[in-house]
């Protein structure tokens, strides 16, 4: 998946370079309207995360710039601002998705592979994480190729879990990407640890390994190896 | 009380003192001046009387009433008069009158006499009547004058001062709009004016910088938290930390994700103090309340809480649908927050009221202090007690009525349309 991040803070392009970038991404940056009209015009991305605020010029100006030069590619506006009359507008511009700063770099994540999977694969792509199979567009997850049933939240958190593999996601992060602002810090612990309580259950029940491991305090890593 | 009625008020008081006071001056000088007429009159009659013994008249004629003639027998050693006054049974009026009396010792062609005069007074009580009835008139003319005269006066000294004043009560801090000021060449008022004008453009400027610099702190404050917080996330990613490095972390994750929130909610009530949002639009909010009842309702049995809702269909409200949004949200949010084990949440909603209820703790801070900022009940750390305050707010720039109260373990807080 190629990206690229158009943000005029250095400093924030430095940190989703490096927290994006592995083999899966390969990440570029334009730090201003001007460098990145010249990169729209000579490159093709997959998503492009766009700061609507740019020293020079109007991200809005870029989004209606892919649309035309682009109409395959992903767009996640990024914006200081939570006036919902920016979103909107973003939104109708053709927008596949907005989030507004500061932004986890693990919700960052999980966003756009959510516009990649959508925008790329028609929604018909498999996540695979070792056994475990979910099916994006009709909501299946099989473990060995055996269908299981999961909530409609227990599946967002699964599929969070597999984008965010190998990384600690805190408690915080993971209530705030199921449920927004509606989550109160101090309930977000037990909030989160049904559901992770649950669809570790099912995985297990269902013969597949627990991959959900908790470290203590801080929240829980989606991963192989298990230490 | 008007100024022009305090300032008539104690005009008529002083006019009153005057008046009274002008009367008991006008009474004595009256009474001095019918005491010399009445004395010149006795002496006149007593020049009469002496030329009438002069010409030979027997003194038995000359006596009636009110002169008395005695011949005296030793020579006189010197002329004499002398005025007294008197009470005398008064034929007339039928009582004991004041009289002037005038005793004369003069010598006639030889012979010496002793007369008494008397005249009546023109009467005391008359002075007093004729006095009082003068002022009175006077003091009538002089108030309707005075009432006539202030009216008018006022309608036109006082008119700059009026439309100062109205135009004080139009005025409006946040619409940004100069105090209008009336032109007026009284000096007192031209200073005021000028004062005033000072002022409200001083706290019209003050208050832009301050909305402005809300606004812009909150707003350029989430870019750096951002790169805070992303710095934070990368660095968790090491695999070398320690967990108590990543609770460390962790710790300041929480912290700078409260701090964002913070800078967010104060923008938001910021914009709705400076009535940004759309008011004008009908907005059903039935089915907002439906759906956040939804969102919560998955949120409450995680929580071990009944959720019931009797929610009318088809209630609109002139309010921002994101308000209302926020609002109701605030409400579920805060409800759920501050619950008990197996507790439970009730939403009403019908034309005239929103009402949220729920189980809870006794709350700590007295009832009117929760819809202030930063008033938190119970300790509660995790929030940034800001939710009531919102609400609040909300509630005011729409003229609804929110009240708390807590009954029978149950919160209950209600935004009365």
């Amino acid at each position: 998946m190629k990206i690229l991040i158009v943000e005029d803070e250095k400093e924030l392009l430095s940190n989703v370079n490096a927290y994006l970038s592995n083999g899966e991404i390969v990440c570029e940056s334009a730090s201003n309207f001007r460098e990145a009209h010249d990169k729209l015009i000579a490159f093709v991305y997959d998503v492009v995360v766009l700061d609507i605020m740019l020293p020079d010029g109007s991200g809005l100006d870029l989004l209606g710039l892919i649309k035309e030069e682009q109409p395959d590619t992903g767009i996640l506006i990024i914006s200081a601002k939570n006036a919902l009359d920016d979103k909107l507008e973003g939104l109708n511009l053709g927008a596949d998705d907005y989030l507004t700063k500061p932004f986890h770099l693990s919700e960052l994540n999980a966003r756009l592979r959510a516009i990649y999977r959508r925008r790329k694969l028609q929604g018909k792509s498999v996540l695979t994480f070792e056994e475990i199979q979910v099916h994006i567009d009709n909501h299946e997850v099989s473990v060995n190729e055996v269908p299981i049933v999961l909530t409609v939240k227990e599946h967002e958190l699964l599929v969070f879990f597999i984008t965010n593999k190998n990384r600690v996601l805190n408690k915080q992060v993971i209530a705030e990407h199921l449920w927004g602002d509606n989550v109160d810090y101090l309930d977000s612990f037990d909030f989160v640890y049904q559901h992770i309580k649950n669809l570790r259950k099912k995985l297990v029940a269902a013969g597949g390994e627990n991959y959900i491991q908790t470290i203590y305090g801080l929240g829980y890593k989606f991963s192989k190896n298990l230490s | 009380m008007k100024l022009i009625s305090k300032a008539l008020f104690w005009y008529f008081l002083l006019a009153a003192a005057v008046f009274g006071i002008g009367g008991g001056v006008t009474f004595v000088l009256v009474k001095e001046a019918v005491e010399q007429e009445t004395d010149y009159e006795l002496a006149r009659n007593l020049r009469q009387i002496i030329r009438a013994i002069e010409n030979g008249q027997p003194t038995e004629l000359i006596e009636n009433n009110h002169v008395k003639i005695y011949p005296l027998q030793q020579a006189l050693e010197k002329e004499n008069r002398f005025y007294s006054d008197t009470l005398v049974y008064h034929v007339r009026t039928e009582r004991m009158e004041n009289f002037r009396k005038l005793v004369a010792f003069r010598n006639v062609e030889d012979q010496p006499f002793k007369i008494e005069i008397i005249d009546i007074y023109f009467e005391q009580d008359d002075i007093i009547d004729v006095v009082s009835k003068i002022l009175l008139r006077l003091f009538l003319i002089f108030s309707i004058v005075l009432l006539l005269g202030s009216f008018l006066i006022s309608r036109f000294i006082f008119k700059p001062f009026e439309e100062l004043l109205a135009s004080i009560d139009r005025w409006n801090l946040k619409s940004n709009v100069p105090l209008e000021i009336p032109q007026t060449n009284t000096k007192e008022l031209q200073k005021l004016n000028k004062f005033l004008k000072r002022m409200t453009d001083k706290a019209r400027h003050d208050y832009q910088n301050l909305k402005e610099f809300t606004e812009n702190a909150s707003h350029e404050m989430q870019t750096p938290l951002a790169i805070a917080q992303g710095k934070l996330e990368i660095l968790q990613e090491d695999a070398s930390l320690t967990v108590e490095q990543m609770q460390l972390i962790q710790s300041a994750l929480f912290s700078l994700d409260k701090l964002s929130k913070l800078g967010k909610a104060l923008t938001l009530l910021t914009k709705i103090e400076n009535l940004e949002f759309e008011t004008s639009n009908n907005t059903n909010i039935s089915d907002i309340a439906r759906r956040i009842s939804l969102q919560f309702s998955e949120l409450a049995e995680l929580k071990g809480l009944g959720l019931e809702k009797d929610i009318r269909s088809g209630v609109q409200l002139q309010i921002d649908p994101l308000l209302a949004d926020i609002m109701i949200t605030n409400l579920l949010k805060n409800a759920l927050q501050h619950n008990i084990d197996e507790g439970r949440i009730e939403v009403l909603l019908d034309e005239h009221q929103l009402c949220v209820r729920n189980t809870g703790p006794e709350p700590s801070t007295p009832m009117h202090e929760l819809f202030g900022r930063f008033k938190k009940s119970n300790g509660s750390n995790g929030t940034l007690g800001l939710g009531l305050a919102i609400v609040k707010k909300i509630a005011d720039v729409h003229q609804m009525e929110v009240s708390y109260d807590f009954k029978a373990g149950l919160h209950e807080v209600s935004v009365k349309f």
